[in-house]
């Protein structure tokens, strides 16, 4: 007989997540952008997953939910219990890395750098979610008004011969700063280089405000950008350990480890 | 003798230029002219024609100019200027010329906030500003305006005809704009939120002005800066702060600063 499916799901700012998992490996994991509210964000992305995965809701024993309105999520039934965003990223870490000391998630409006054990139990964190600048929505403003894709910012940024430095630190600000470079003729892809050079620098302050023990790995939307990465690698001055999963998951597949685990909601 | 001075104010989202007609050096002097535009990328090609058109509009010839000063952010654009101040000792120098009762002012700038104590000669005791974050500033309004869908000069007119204040709780520009579509979203009139928005402008100057500690009884002061030009703003800064007197700035508040670089010209 088959092991039990346990359920993950993480409602972000611009994405939602949700992965399934069966005898600790990952049976699917989907993603998409947020609805209107929490509850359709879920039921959406569990949706999808559950069709792609050709599963029905019965077939799952237990799911925890995490990230924006993980209580309303689990008093609305959609899951069984709630979990800190926190816990399930470090916990999903630790299910792929299990070295990784030291994660430096980037999410569409928090950043957080998180310290776990060798169990992946919480050692200590730190977050910024009081100004954007340093979350994925900067990257997201920047690209904007550059004209690029989000997706497209790192590749741009990879083509710069220079690195156009901003030197506001206010997400307006920059916004203004790269207007009026654009303006000047300002070439983009070194304003790319200039943007993502901005956000290494405020995950690194970060990083640093906790103190960073290797391994270290980076997860959340932002991971995605190669050109972040390799900046945040230089002002760190260590190796990042690749993400063997969408870094954007890793809540999620957090969410679904401590679901199979019976963790309560906390 | 009369002497002529110009007043360049080159700020983050406008600039702005002043013609002052002061009759001895030192004096209070009258403004003959004022000129504002909006600075964007080519602005230090566009300033000499601030200027002359300013002194066109005063009836001045560019020839009887004595003294031209600068401030502001890109006050060293101003090539022809003598001398460049720094901003809020600018707008020290204007509040004190024009208000001798009060004893701080709030510039509220296109991407800053300052709050400073000035003493009998107009000389900046200290200060406190905010020139890391836009919230609260110029440049916040004129984002949010944008989300609202109404101009930011009509900005006013729409909060003062709120049925309610929209509640909104970040702090972070970024932050404040996703709450402000939220409730657009949710049917909230844009009138609210605006008055929303100059309720969170408000609690930002008045958390500065609070940090400058504790004011001489029935002390006075008074807010420049682009955004002291919002009625609505105003009175919610004032509501928060009953025990201070304020005394509204008797000329256009966001020409303070250029006029406070045309007074140190004629001294």
């Amino acid at each position: 007989m088959a092991s039990s499916i346990f359920c993950g799901v993480d409602v972000g700012s611009l994405t939602a997540q949700a992965v399934v998992l069966q005898g600790g490996r990952v049976l699917g994991a989907r993603s998409i952008r947020v609805k209107p509210s929490p509850v359709d964000s879920a039921r959406a992305v569990i949706g999808d997953l559950f069709t792609a995965c050709d599963l029905t809701r019965e077939a799952v024993t237990r799911t925890v939910a995490t990230g924006y309105g993980r209580q309303t999520l689990e008093e609305r039934g959609l899951a069984d219990a709630n979990i800190s965003e926190i816990s399930c990223h470090g916990t999903g870490a630790h299910h792929l890395l299990p070295s990784v000391r030291t994660i430096i998630d980037i999410g569409g409006q928090d950043a957080k750098v998180i310290r776990v054990d060798e169990h992946g139990g919480i050692v200590d964190f730190v977050m910024n979610d009081k100004c954007a600048s340093g979350t994925g929505r900067f990257l997201e403003l920047m690209s904007r008004t550059l004209g690029v894709e989000l997706e497209e910012l790192g590749e741009l940024a990879r083509g710069a011969r220079r690195i156009e430095e901003l030197t506001s630190r206010c997400s307006i600000f920059c916004e203004t700063e790269v207007l009026h470079a654009l303006q000047r003729g300002v070439d983009r892809r070194d304003l790319a280089a200039g943007i993502t050079r901005a956000i290494g620098e405020r995950a690194a302050a970060l990083a640093r405000r906790l103190g960073i023990e290797p391994e270290t790995t980076m997860s959340g939307g932002v991971a995605k950008n190669a050109a972040v990465r390799v900046e945040l690698e230089r002002l760190l001055n260590l190796r990042l350990l690749a993400c063997p999963a969408d870094p954007q998951i890793v809540g999620a597949l957090g969410a679904a480890v401590l679901a199979a685990q019976g963790e309560p909601g906390r | 003798m009369s002497l002529i001075t110009v007043g360049c104010d080159i700020g983050s989202l406008f600039s702005k230029a002043v013609v002052l007609e002061a009759d001895r050096p030192g004096g209070a002097g009258r403004l003959l002219a004022s000129r504002t535009v909006e600075t964007t990328g080519t602005i230090a090609a566009r300033i000499p024609e601030l200027i002359a058109g300013v002194l066109e509009q005063a009836g001045a010839d560019p020839g009887a100019v004595d003294t031209v000063a600068a401030t502001g952010r890109g006050a060293a654009l101003v090539e022809i200027a003598e001398f460049t101040e720094e901003e809020m000792v600018c707008v020290g120098v204007a509040a004190r010329s024009r208000l001798p009762e009060v004893d701080r002012v709030v510039e509220i700038g296109g991407q800053s906030i300052t709050a400073l104590r000035i003493d009998a000669e107009g000389d900046v005791l200290d200060f406190i500003r905010n020139d890391k974050c836009a919230s609260g500033s110029g440049r916040f309004l004129e984002v949010m305006s944008e989300a609202i869908g109404v101009p930011i000069a009509e900005l006013d007119r729409h909060a003062s005809r709120a049925t309610r204040t929209t509640e909104l709780s970040a702090q972070c520009g970024v932050f404040v704009e996703s709450e402000v579509i939220t409730h657009l979203n949710a049917g909230e009139a844009p009138a609210n939120i605006g008055a929303g928005l100059c309720d969170s402008v408000a609690r930002i100057v008045v958390s500065q002005i609070k940090r400058l500690g504790a004011p001489a009884p029935g002390a006075g002061f008074t807010l420049t800066g682009g955004v002291a030009r919002l009625r609505t703003v105003v009175d919610r800064i004032w509501e928060r702060v009953p025990e201070l007197v304020l005394v509204p700035f008797p000329l256009d508040p966001q020409l303070a600063a250029a006029l406070g670089a045309a007074l140190l010209a004629a001294e």
